[in-house]
């Protein structure tokens, strides 16, 4: 008797607990122009942490009397419950989101954003971000990238690069090379004194990278738009995608890339290139920053020797979702994001700005990253990325080069390929 | 009353406890026991992996590598994680959800069981198939649903949506367990006290309970353990960070295409101390529990 009088005392403060949380939960939102409720996903001292950090600050110096309440999100719950929250009364006014098709173009078709396309030509800033940049984030009536309707802004973009540990060329005697043919001639030396040149992640997107990128080397803009944005039938077994992974298959024989890297992960790819293991790395400038912080030998960048075109692309958008209450607020803040101060904070903490002003980036290593992303955009070099076409592309790559690595005839891999392609092209 | 029937089954194994008592001299005995320490050494690595890396700055990690143990006792990445997510405010989601279901699914698996195994209601059978099936159906496929019924009422990204989830998901497990636990109940014993002139809430409250208190307490540990450890539900229903879990919390540190390995070792440890801390006190009540039962 005792006994169960004391569980049900427990029990009924336990249910009033959660009562009243519930309710001092649910009173935000409707303060109409006093709140801008932000999300995003960037780590806090990554480079677009630190400028949306000072833009925040500048948002609310420049708003006497509102606030921004915001609110740092797991990248997984924003990619897998978007299209809920977005859907209901408790949507952001503003928050970052993931580009391409499967993801802001499948918000913007149904209809779940904001389109901005007024504001960013008001606001002057299209005028900002180059035209190879603005295909990300302008989308069709299907939500296919590219399009003629802004539906969101991108602050920064993103590239691949090889970072070169220079200690290590030194060490070996090789110079690091400008052209394809230097590349291969300095892998050949690398090989022959022991070292793998490469490092190399086969359960993650660098090994279908690499691929990617020889296929680049052979081709051009429509083939490009062929296979990302549909103009035209993409063939895998044309001569650019059979020399891309021909090409790969032959470099994991000749040892540039280690084969038993087919299971690792680009996180202990990159890790193994930090501390000092590997001449070379192919990956994105989002390592930039990591690799400023960690790594302990002389380092640089540069974009893939003799390339024309290269993976990249406009970074992650700002996004305004439909049922925003704060649209004005959102667009001021997306200003301020774009206005040069914030923009050169993001330059010289490794990131790649896309309205910076040069002079005003000091770091050496960070200004040639963004040098050597101009010349891309000024030479419409920005080829996107591989696994974006259609809805779960990423891991059809991962295990059909996976399969490559292990001996799979190139053909038979490109054939797998072009029948996931096929298979979930938007109808 | 009826004291001879707990002690008629406990008195073979107290003679069962005596005879490996002789054979624990023999040494199978002792190949068994380093065995057994191996065994746990082995279960033990990912955990010490965790706090080494926890106790690293990141700059430690990329030059060593993840196996190595820490140079020095660095506790700024866990403090760093706390301040990122307001990690009190977290834990305190955490618990209060995960006691609130553990105590509510408990209460409610008692009763529906009671119905099931002890008033053996008409189509028990087909109650207890459909709760088994309703096991099975994986989470994905309830998420949309639930999605689309706690907007309608209200309720989307609140705690009280995911207790009240979870207290009806663990409890159709509860029981299914408490059923067939309470259909193997002393008949006697009900009869008894039945004779005495108690109701059936008094029979509930006064004489099964007290007798399967040992079974409830395990089961409340396992529905707090399991409701702390969700993930898919809370995330998708907790998306204002004032509602998240400990496990929502901890997805904050996996980039797009970075992952901080130093501060999720940090976080992980955080976020696993407190299910540890719960389970040791509990597994102390639950051997006090066990010796009342017997004893009533």
């Amino acid at each position: 008797m005792i006994k169960a009088g004391r569980s049900a005392a427990v029990l009924a403060a336990l249910a009033a607990a959660a009562l009243s949380l519930t309710a001092c939960g649910g009173d935000d939102g409707g303060s109409g122009g006093k709140e801008l409720k932000l999300w995003h996903y960037e780590a806090p001292d990554s480079a677009m942490g630190k400028a949306w950090n000072e833009a925040i600050k500048e948002f609310e110096a420049t708003h006497p009397g509102v606030k921004v309440k915001f609110e740092e999100k797991g990248f997984e719950q924003i990619q897998k419950t978007a299209p809920m929250v977005l859907n209901s009364k408790n949507a952001p006014d503003i928050m970052e989101y993931n580009k391409g098709n499967a993801t802001a173009g499948s918000l913007s078709k149904q209809g779940l954003l904001t389109d901005l396309t007024s504001e960013v030509t008001k606001r002057g800033w299209d005028k900002l971000i180059s035209p190879n940049v603005q295909v990300t984030a302008k989308y069709d009536a299907k939500g296919t990238m590219g399009g003629d309707k802004w539906f969101g802004v991108p602050n920064y973009a993103e590239y691949l690069q090889v970072y070169y540990n220079k200690d290590l060329f030194k060490k070996n005697d090789v110079e690091i090379p400008k052209t394809y043919a230097e590349l291969t001639a300095a892998m050949d030396k690398f090989v022959e004194k022991g070292v793998t040149p490469l490092t190399n992640a086969g359960a993650e997107y660098m090994a279908h990278q690499f691929v990617y990128q020889l296929a680049l080397d052979k081709a051009d803009r429509p083939w490009v738009d062929a296979f990302q944005r549909y103009t035209a039938k993409a063939n895998f077994n044309d001569p650019a995608w059979t020399y891309g992974a021909t090409t790969f298959a032959d470099w994991v024989k000749k040892g540039y890339v280690a084969k038993n890297s087919v299971s690792l992960k680009a996180e202990d790819a990159g890790v193994a290139f930090m501390s000092g293991k590997f001449p070379m790395m192919f990956s994105g400038s989002w390592w930039f920053g990591r690799v400023a912080a960690e790594a302990k030998f002389d380092w640089e960048t540069s974009t893939w020797p003799g390339a024309k075109m290269t993976l990249g692309s406009g970074g992650n958008l700002w996004v305004v979702p439909k049922g925003s209450e704060n649209k004005k607020l959102a667009y001021d803040f997306i200003d301020i994001t774009m206005k040069k101060k914030v923009q050169n904070i993001l330059g010289n903490a490794g990131g790649v700005p896309v309205a910076a002003d040069q002079s005003a980036i000091t770091d050496e290593k960070a200004k040639k990253l963004m040098a050597d992303f101009d010349g891309l955009t000024r030479s419409d070099g920005l080829a996107y990325y591989p696994d974006w076409p259609v809805a779960g592309f990423y891991d059809v790559w991962v295990s059909q080069i996976q399969k490559l690595m292990n001996g799979e005839s190139p053909s038979k891999v490109l054939g797998n390929v072009q029948k996931a392609y096929d298979d979930g092209l938007p109808k | 009353m009826t004291a001879t029937l707990p002690k008629k089954s406990s008195a073979p194994p107290r003679a069962g406890r005596d005879a490996p008592h002789r054979r624990r001299r023999g040494p199978s005995a002792y190949a068994v026991l380093v065995a057994l320490a191996a065994f746990a050494g082995v279960m033990l690595i990912p955990f010490v992996v965790v706090v080494f890396n926890a106790l690293k700055t990141p700059e430690e990690l990329t030059s060593h590598g993840p196996l190595s143990p820490p140079d020095g006792f660095n506790l700024d990445t866990m403090r760093a994680f706390w301040e990122r997510t307001d990690f009190g405010h977290v834990l305190l989601n955490s618990v209060l959800i995960s006691g609130s279901v553990a105590v509510l699914a408990v209460l409610l698996s008692v009763l529906n069981a009671y119905a099931l195994g002890i008033g053996r209601i008409k189509g028990r059978m087909w109650v207890l198939v459909l709760l088994l099936m309703a096991n099975t159906v994986p989470q994905e496929a309830l998420v949309y649903p639930l999605y689309y019924l706690s907007k309608q009422v209200g309720l989307y990204d609140t705690r009280l949506s995911v207790i009240i989830v979870f207290t009806v998901i663990q409890s159709a497990f509860g029981t299914y367990l408490m059923a067939s636990v309470l259909s193997a109940f002393p008949r006697p014993l009900l009869e008894a006290a039945r004779i005495d002139g108690a109701g059936r809430w008094q029979v509930l409250w006064r004489v099964v309970v007290p007798v399967v208190r040992p079974t409830l307490s395990v089961l409340l540990v396992f529905f707090f353990v399991w409701t702390w450890n969700e993930f898919l539900i809370p995330m998708t229903f907790l998306i204002s960070n004032e509602n998240q879990t400990v496990s929502v919390a901890l997805g904050v540190l996996h980039g797009q295409k970075l992952m901080d390995t130093t501060m999720s070792s940090a976080a992980s440890l955080l976020g696993l101390l407190p299910t540890v801390v719960f389970f040791l006190i509990f597994q102390r009540t639950l051997s006090r529990g066990l010796t009342a039962g017997a004893i009533k």
